[in-house]
């Protein structure tokens, strides 16, 4: 009786460690999944990085309202006021792509069966390195520029123009910094190339880059 | 005494398929504690002072910001007040293209999307990692889809998404503009509710999001609107790279 006893004490603390070595299996494959999918999109935690983005970001505000206050005197002056308006035009009209610009920048080539995600997060990315004009396959991304669709056959559309490989992005901004935001490690490149198989991306800085106006 | 014997080889087994099995767990156990990403090296007043470095430029970003709205209201207006001597052509192209810019605030109707972490997750502590947190690129895929759909205007949280807006992350912060926006989200789109919103319903359209909806009580809610405000943008817009080019020297 007493044997039996503890033959089922046994039976029991084996079915207990079973349990938890199950649990802890699972939790560990757990952890694991949800470490790489996150990583693969979106950057790790970098608390310098942070506050230097936000200290550039102010600095450039207090450049903006600079020249916003420089802006407001001459538009206030009526000898200025034209003149004003006419370089405010032209700034507009080359942020909206009314005319043709150009500059120094970045050019990249992805050769590879991607997914649309993959062009929106490089885009994203040359914006956020400072991109002031970007293109993907020669159509310069703006305001009215329809976004990153994937139609039933799989392949990439924008604006209703079907995207063909290689796929080319373009952008006018400070090459190193454009180009360094790409292909730093655990960049953007590097992500994208661990999660699909046999993508090819090169990336090479230009001194003019140029995009044509939207039509 | 022959049974004893048995009875101790079999004890001495189950000891041995016990050690083995609490090294297992052992082994593992230290593994999970590895891999839930190393705590983080600083102390916490140092944490602390990071947290109010961060604060003190968050709090300098929203005053930057509401000067730049003002300033941009000023030249307009004084620019309307100079009508004579700027002419009335340009005042209407200015006006149209700070309108195509996202220098004026809109209002009609359009879709509001709100989206919160899970219930569990804590995005206070930079060493999360996990899919349960709404991250930037969750942001970037709603934005991507709204604009299939052909919205006319976007925000996030009172941003307004322009062509050059980046939506980024660094850790568990999301910077829209690179200005620090914080759950929940609610991106706002003008534009035709019905499209818009069959467009977000198409199972196709944003996958994973709608798998860790389900999976991960990530909330996210999508409504038809009729009076949606989109605030004008205010962050920088000035360029220093990009000019016009030269068609005489084409």
């Amino acid at each position: 009786m007493n044997q039996l006893h503890n033959i089922k004490k046994r039976e029991v603390s084996m079915l207990l460690t079973a349990v938890l070595l199950g649990f802890l299996i699972v939790l560990q494959a757990r952890s694991f999944e949800d470490v790489s999918d996150v990583i693969n999109r979106n950057n790790r935690s970098d608390v310098f990085r942070e506050i230097q983005i936000l200290k550039d970001t102010n600095d450039q505000l207090r450049d903006e309202i600079d020249d916003l206050e420089d802006q407001l005197v001459k538009v206030s002056n009526n000898q200025d006021a034209l003149e004003s308006v006419r370089e405010e035009i032209d700034q507009y009209e080359a942020l909206t792509g009314k005319i043709d610009v150009s500059g120094p920048g970045v050019h990249v080539q992805i050769s590879g069966d991607i997914q649309a995600l993959w062009l929106t997060d490089m885009v994203n990315e040359l914006l956020s390195a400072g991109a002031e004009a970007v293109s993907v396959n020669s159509i310069r991304l703006t305001n009215k520029t329809t976004g990153f669709d994937t139609i039933p056959s799989g392949q990439i559309m924008v604006n209703s123009v079907i995207l063909n490989e290689p796929y080319t992005i373009e952008a006018i901004g400070e090459r190193a910094v454009l180009e360094n935001a790409l292909i730093q490690s655990e960049g953007i490149i590097e992500r994208l190339q661990r999660s699909v198989n046999g993508v090819e991306v090169v990336v090479e800085q230009r001194d003019v880059v140029t995009m044509e106006k939207v039509l | 005494m022959e049974k004893q014997e048995q009875q101790f080889k079999k004890d001495w087994k189950l000891s041995a398929v016990f050690v083995v099995t609490g090294l297992f767990i052992g082994a593992l156990l230290t593994v999970q504690f590895q891999s839930s990403i190393p705590s983080s090296t600083f102390l916490s007043d140092e944490l602390r002072a990071q947290k109010d470095l961060i604060d003190g430029y968050v709090d300098d970003q929203g005053l930057l910001k509401s000067k730049i709205i003002g300033l941009r209201t000023e030249i307009s207006e004084a620019q309307e007040r100079a009508e004579a001597s700027i002419q009335s052509a340009n005042l209407e192209t200015l006006k149209a293209l700070k309108e195509e810019i996202g220098l004026t605030s809109l209002r009609g109707p359009g879709v509001e999307i709100v989206i919160d972490d899970g219930i569990f997750v804590n995005r206070d502590n930079p060493d999360t990692v996990s899919q349960s947190l709404v991250h930037a690129s969750d942001l970037r895929d709603i934005v991507n889809i709204l604009r299939t759909a052909r919205v006319q205007a976007i925000s996030i949280n009172g941003q307004r998404v322009i062509a050059t807006t980046s939506i980024s992350s660094v850790g568990n912060t999301i910077l829209v503009n690179n200005f620090h926006l914080l759950p929940p989200f609610t991106v706002s789109a003008l534009g035709d509710p019905e499209v818009v919103m069959q467009r977000l319903n198409d199972p196709t359209a944003l996958p994973d999001l709608a798998k860790r909806t389900k999976d991960l009580n990530i909330q996210f809610m999508a409504q038809s609107k009729e009076g949606i405000l989109i605030p004008e943008y205010s962050g920088n817009l000035s360029s220093q790279y990009i000019s016009e080019v030269d068609v005489t020297n084409q």
